[in-house]
């Protein structure tokens, strides 16, 4: 039979090798560096000099190269490849920001730009450790430079600060000069002073230290957020049920329509074949809906009963729901394609399967690591689904993002709406 | 002569090469019953469902007058739905008022199971029954009945030519596609099709 069907040969030797390029491009992608941007808006020279400090940028770069991988381009091009996917974030060093630094006037800034993907929370850990790193080597430089300034106040000298240079007395030549002068009342006060601040001064090393560093870091068991009800793991809990569930569904529902051979009853003038389609594609969206809405249910009641911090966005219910409802809706009309190409309820529940575990493993595919796998998933409903579920529980402001997936998600549907209205003509055939 | 209440004009079915129905004319009058007489594949389904409007012609039309009832050769009900719920359900799409009690009459008329059990686990027999009374919703005056007694016992048989006759006494018109020559006697006249076109044969000449 197989000899007969070189078509059905052919997917049965590609279907497995697909899938596990996809496994293994998700797997790998654990291991992998992310590729971000290093946009240098303030002209940094090689070495910068910083509170005593000499710090090479390229050694820095090295640095950071361990974690990721570090290129190096101007604000435009880090822009558009942000948005192309081929980097999975930006760091920008803005101007202003070497000369902030070495004045210790104000704190500068890096600014950190993240793309969508999923790979976002992994660079900001990243960069964020960076900026501890640098920090710490920089409060070690600042210390030396304080502590400068101290032996100075003590013992006096020639000194530089914000780019004017002085001399200072000290309190040693201070004492010095004041034991010289007549002892009256008022002398002998400013004398009692100097000795009380050499001797308050001589303690400034350890304070300084004791300061920069007051608390050290204890890893404790907390009632955090755990990494099983992140928002990231619930948004692909809902989406990869809803999208089993609402394909299967729809492609059975609708090949069983020629099974049961009720096509031929309904087509005679009781339901268009539109009206077919759609009816499929409401079972799937309601069916979805309930479904998505225990998920959720059962993720914030835990996070609620465990104590776990921020607990389940209660308020976001109805947003996702409604992402939910568009998202199994999308997914039902392309199901309800899939049934009618298979027109057979037993080989359109198959279909559905071999379809849906690629169409989930390239909406995982992170869009910094293949960005064909990212183009491809953007014509399919899953990986908008994910991000659409993403924002309406946990961002901030969902309304921009919501409002991007959801035009995907339609248009996705219409497109597969309209061509189960073509193909189901064949179902009465 | 009166206006037919169905009429096909050359209608005509292909499936990529293959030519289920040749262009074909049939007429449908008040008060006759049509015999579609033929070996297997001769394309009496295709031409009834063509007549049903289940199925378009890939060339050709058909003209309805009147109501039309289906009654296809497999049985075409929601399997996981009980016979009732069947009835309710098509008699709800047929735009037929008081679906219930119109099902409940059918019900009873064909004798069929009143549980909840769905349709799917009835027996072979009940479900042709169920096939027959589906296409009986809505009163219409013509029936159309691809091997409708195949799987029935003899007082089965009996309750659907009943109502055949009934309908086309009535004035309506019935088309039967059938392989056993004993129900032609039911026939008004026989339409004997070969090869999916209307053969200018006796049905003792198709048969053999």
């Amino acid at each position: 039979m197989l000899r007969r069907s070189p078509l059905l040969l052919g997917a049965l030797v590609a279907y497995p090798i697909v899938i596990a390029l996809l496994v293994g491009l998700v797997a790998g992608y654990a291991s992998a560096k992310p590729r971000v941007a290093f946009v240098d808006d303030d002209n940094l020279p090689p070495v910068i000099a910083v509170g005593g400090h000499r710090f090479h940028i390229e050694t820095v770069i090295d640095d950071v190269a361990k974690q990721v991988t570090l290129v190096r381009l101007d604000d435009a091009e880090a822009a558009r490849e942000l948005a192309d996917g081929k980097v999975v974030a930006t760091i920008t060093v803005p101007p202003g920001f070497l000369g902030d630094l070495q004045t210790t006037a104000v704190s500068p800034n890096l600014i950190l730009k993240t793309g969508s993907g999923g790979l976002a929370p992994r660079v900001t850990q990243q960069v964020q450790s960076l900026v501890y790193q640098l920090n710490l080597k920089l409060q070690a430089g600042y210390i030396s430079a304080n502590l400068a300034f101290v032996q100075l106040l003590l013992h006096g000298g020639h000194g530089r600060f914000l780019g004017k240079s002085f001399d200072v007395l000290g309190l040693d030549r201070t004492a010095k000069e004041l034991a010289k002068m007549p002892q009256t009342e008022r002398v002998k006060a400013v004398e009692n002073f100097v000795r009380q601040a050499k001797e308050g001064l001589a303690q400034t090393g350890t304070a300084l230290r004791a300061t920069a560093n007051p608390i050290s870091l204890q890893q404790a068991k907390s009632h955090g957020r755990t990494w099983l009800l992140s928002a990231q793991v619930q948004s692909y809990g809902i989406a990869v049920t809803v999208t089993f569930l609402a394909l299967l569904l729809a492609a059975g529902a609708t090949a069983a329509e020629r099974d049961e051979g009720t096509i031929g009853r309904l087509r005679r003038g009781l339901v268009s074949l539109g009206e077919l389609v759609w009816s499929k594609v409401a079972l799937a969206a309601v069916v979805g809906v309930v479904l998505g809405a225990a998920i959720a249910i059962v993720f914030g009641v835990v996070a609620d009963v465990g104590g776990i911090t921020g607990g389940e966005p209660w308020s976001r219910l109805p947003l996702l729901l409604a992402g939910v409802l568009l998202a199994a809706g999308a997914v039902g009309a392309a199901g309800a394609l899939l049934g009618a190409v298979a027109r057979e309820a037993r080989t359109a529940s198959l279909l559905a399967v071999l379809v849906v575990l690629p169409v989930v493993f390239i909406g995982l595919v992170p869009r910094g690591s293949v960005p064909l796998a990212y183009w491809i998933s953007l014509f399919l409903p899953f990986a908008h689904a994910v991000r659409l579920f993403g924002a309406a529980l946990y961002d901030t402001s969902p309304w921009h993002r919501v409002g991007i997936e959801a035009l995907w998600l339609v248009g996705i549907g219409a497109v597969s709406w309209l061509l189960a209205r073509l193909t189901a003509r064949t179902l009465t055939a | 002569m009166t206006q037919p209440l169905l009429r096909a004009v050359r209608v005509a079915r292909r499936y990529g090469d293959v030519v289920a129905l040749a262009p074909t004319d049939v007429e449908l009058h008040a008060g006759e019953t049509v015999a579609l007489v033929g070996p297997n594949g001769a394309g009496k389904s295709t031409l009834l469902a063509i007549l049903a409007g289940a199925i378009e012609p890939s060339e050709g039309a058909v003209e309805s007058h009147a109501r039309v009832g289906w009654v296809p050769q497999k049985p075409a009900h929601y399997s996981r739905l009980s016979a009732r719920e069947n009835l309710e359900l098509f008699a709800q799409l047929e735009g037929v008022p008081e679906p219930g009690r119109i099902a409940q009459e059918l019900l009873e008329r064909f004798a069929l199971p009143q549980e909840a059990r769905p349709s799917g686990e009835l027996s072979v027999g009940n479900r042709q029954r169920l096939n027959v009374a589906l296409a009986l919703l809505g009163g219409p005056r013509v029936l159309l009945l691809d091997e409708p007694t195949a799987a029935l016992d003899p007082g089965q048989r009996r309750r659907v030519w009943e109502a055949a006759d009934a309908l086309r006494v009535e004035g309506g018109a019935v088309c039967f596609a059938t392989q056993n020559l004993e129900e032609i006697e039911h026939a008004t006249r026989t339409i004997v099709l070969q090869d999916g076109r209307v053969a200018s044969l006796t049905v003792e000449e198709v048969f053999g």
